[in-house]
């Protein structure tokens, strides 16, 4: 019995001279909810392709529902539900259309896909005001929910699901995240792709982070927290942060990094200093923000996130590395 | 139970394509709208409105067949059939001025100032013997007729191509009716036996043998325009709307879902030509409609062959769509290329005008286009109800362009499905 719903072995995509994806396997067992973590450029999207059959791989093996993907691509097709980071919905169809039309795709006519369809329609909450109106009218959060309910129609087993919050406001944000948990509990093996710490922590059984086409760490969030040691960080916010504050942080005994982070949020630049003994360094680093001639707004003890184990593991954080891209 | 997903999800593509377009106001203008749009402006500018006639052209006639004429050694003078081609014409509703008649000289010279002066558009010079040799006069020394052929010339103005060619052609038209007429009436003259051998000595006038039934029907520009505008359709609702089928997919993101979906390409690429096919009948419909309702047009309906080399021709246009869509980087690249291809290539179709008033490069290249046969073969099919065999050779061309154009198209598509 075959206990994975996804198997890759020793998967690479070459696309000219750049090497998008290498060498990577892994496999996701069957109801498992699994994180594909990284910055944009890691190589997600393009692992996500292959899996999807958009792409090929250069070589390698792929097998989703037990199926290999060059042998019987339209099996796996037919075995996944593929959620796209865009609103891949015909603007000027309503909802209703746009669910019959996918469903055709799929096979399903008659009284099964109109009964689909008026499932689904229930499943995104919208009114019967609202089917009748083309999608260009709806909300993000309205059409973010007809493009699921789009994937769900032929009831696959394996879900890909491409950043599906992306862009949304936290309310939305978290509604999805309620459906995507929803759909775990249903026994769907999902593959969740984000570049957000915190939604991958929330929702995945199991992350693997990639970066540079290679996945670097892989297990359940706690299990990588671990797997680096740490247990606390240290967030200061200061009124400034000059480089040589950062350089003296990291000579204290103890401290395993530190670097400057922005909190969107709050929109304010803090220090942030990982360490396995936070207590026992915070009042050297204390005295050396106030040896740099800077005064400390705020202080917070924290425990280690995955954006921190992405830092310890690749030396950059996500933020930089989308700067960059 | 393949087969019939298969038709679902070709259907399914289809309508979603179909649907698109009507829903869309820009759309509906630039695929179905922009060419009826042009075919009212340059209607009504160039083409005559309804009301108008073949008695807007005037018509010169020069009639020799009066004088004296040698035949077999000896003078004849008979000009009943001449004179009967000029009754003819004027029952045919042309406008005609007969010199000998108004007591101006009956000369080609006379018949030439009045063209330079716009008096008349065309002239006709009746030769002197048109009679005798139509009435078999000429014999060998055993006393059979010598197949000896009557001569028509026609002068126009060569500083007016554009109306020039509408009245040769009317002109044509009419002649060709005229023989067919002339033709039933002079083997029934003679017993059955001969009836073979007259057959030959009695297509007298033109070199064409054809078929054409045009039977003296008055034909006006606007007559040739409206089944030339098919080849308009072709451009701007097949070439066009195809070239928009997979960019526009593309450029929304909906393409990918396609892809995903278990679909093969071909049952997508049948789904885009069928959407395609409606577009493009529903364009022809609309066109010609107007045609009728605004111009009047009085056309012949020979739907079956009108079908066929629409759909032929609507290969080439989509394969040409299908190339520029599935290789364009996104829906304004597509639509910048199909703008840039079919808004200069209209004017070298014959659609509008004559392909002949154009300068000799221009009228290869016009030749060599699958719409220009498209417009040929319409416009002799619809004005003077050619049967289908009359045009095989652009029907021919049709087929072949079409086929190898949307084979490219079919190609060019595979090679997108790697840039995902």
């Amino acid at each position: 019995m075959n206990l994975s719903d996804i198997e890759v072995d020793s998967v690479t995509k070459r696309f000219e001279d750049t090497v998008a994806v290498d060498n990577v396997s892994m496999k996701v067992a069957k109801g498992e909810l699994f994180g594909l973590l990284g910055p944009n450029g890691a190589g997600k999207s393009t692992l996500t392709k292959m899996l999807s059959g958009m792409i090929n791989p250069t070589s390698g093996t792929i097998k989703v529902g037990g199926y290999n993907i060059k042998d019987d691509p339209m099996k796996v097709k037919e075995s996944l539900g593929v959620v796209p980071q865009d609103i891949v919905l015909y603007d000027y169809m309503n909802a209703r259309e746009n669910l019959a039309f996918f469903g055709r795709l799929y096979g399903l006519s008659g009284g099964k896909l109109r009964n689909r369809i008026e499932g689904l329609l229930k499943f995104t909450q919208l009114d019967e005001k609202a089917v009748k109106r083309h999608i260009s009218t709806y909300s993000g959060g309205m059409k973010r929910r007809v493009n699921i309910a789009a994937a769900l129609l032929h009831e696959p087993q394996v879900m890909l699901l491409d950043e599906p919050t992306a862009g949304l406001d936290p309310k939305n944000k978290l509604a999805l995240w309620e459906i995507i948990q929803t759909l775990h509990k249903e026994g769907k093996t999902i593959v969740l792709t984000t570049h957000m710490m915190d939604e991958a922590e929330e929702l995945c059984n199991i992350v693997a982070i990639m970066d540079r086409g290679k996945i670097i760490a892989l297990g359940s969030p706690r299990q990588l927290v671990k797997k680096v040691k740490m247990e606390n960080t240290i967030t200061v916010v200061p009124d400034k942060i000059p480089p040589k504050l950062i350089d003296a942080v990291q000579k204290i005994s103890g401290v395993k990094s530190s670097y400057r982070a922005y909190d969107e949020n709050e929109k304010i630049e803090a220090l942030k200093i990982i360490t396995e003994r936070a207590e026992d360094i915070l009042p050297d680093v204390v005295s050396a923000i106030a040896a740099a001639g800077t005064k400390i707004l705020s202080v917070q003890l924290s425990r280690v996130t995955l954006e921190d184990v992405f830092i310890l593991l690749t030396g950059r954080s996500l933020r930089e590395e989308e700067k960059q891209l | 139970m393949k087969l019939k997903r298969t038709v679902h999800q070709v259907f399914a593509i289809a309508k979603t394509d179909f649907l698109g377009i009507v829903r869309n106001k820009t759309a509906i203008f630039f695929t179905l709208l922009f060419p009826l749009f042009f075919l009212i402006i340059i209607g009504f500018t160039f083409g005559g409105t309804g009301t108008e006639e073949a008695s807007r052209i005037t018509v010169g006639i020069v009639n020799l067949d009066e004088e004296i004429t040698d035949v077999n050694g000896t003078d004849s003078q008979n000009s009943t059939i001449g004179d009967a081609f000029v009754q003819a014409l004027k029952d045919a509703n042309f406008t005609v001025y007969e010199y000998g008649e108004y007591g101006d000289k009956d000369t080609i010279d006379t018949a030439a100032y009045d063209i330079s002066r716009g008096q008349i558009e065309i002239a006709v010079v009746i030769p002197k013997n048109f009679t005798e040799a139509l009435s078999f006069q000429y014999t060998n020394s055993t006393g059979m007729p010598i197949p000896t052929k009557a001569r028509l010339d026609l002068y126009t103005d060569p500083s007016d191509p554009t109306g020039s060619i509408i009245a040769q052609q009317s002109v044509l038209g009419f002649i060709s009716g005229f023989v067919k007429h002339y033709q039933k009436i002079a083997i029934k003259q003679f017993p059955s036996g001969f009836q073979d051998y007259v057959k030959v000595l009695a297509d007298p006038i033109t070199v064409s043998t054809s078929e054409a039934d045009v039977s003296g029907r008055p034909l006006r520009w606007i007559d040739y325009m409206v089944p030339g505008t098919l080849g308009l359709v072709l451009l701007w609702s097949g070439l066009n709307h195809a070239s928009m089928a997979i960019a526009n997919e593309r450029t929304k993101g909906t393409f990918q879902r396609m892809v995903i979906a278990p679909v093969s390409p071909i049952t997508v690429l049948a789904g885009k030509l069928i959407s395609s096919l409606a577009i493009v009948y529903l364009s022809a419909v609309i066109m010609l409609a107007s045609g009728i309702l605004i111009f009047q047009v009085n056309l012949y309906w020979n739907i079956p062959a009108i079908v066929l080399a629409i759909f032929l021709g609507a290969l080439s246009a989509i394969g040409i769509g299908l190339i520029i869509s599935s290789l364009a980087k996104n829906e304004e690249a597509a639509n910048s290329i199909a703008v840039l291809i079919s808004v200069p290539l209209q004017f070298f179709i014959g659609s509008f005008f004559p392909l002949t008033i154009m300068p000799e490069p221009a009228q290869i290249f016009g030749e060599a286009l699958p719409f220009t046969k498209l417009v040929y073969a319409m416009q002799e099919i619809m004005t003077k109800n050619l049967p289908l065999e009359a045009v095989m050779p652009e029907i021919i061309y049709l087929a072949i362009s079409g086929l190898i154009l949307f084979a490219l198209g079919i190609i060019a598509y595979r090679l997108s499905l790697k840039r995902l």
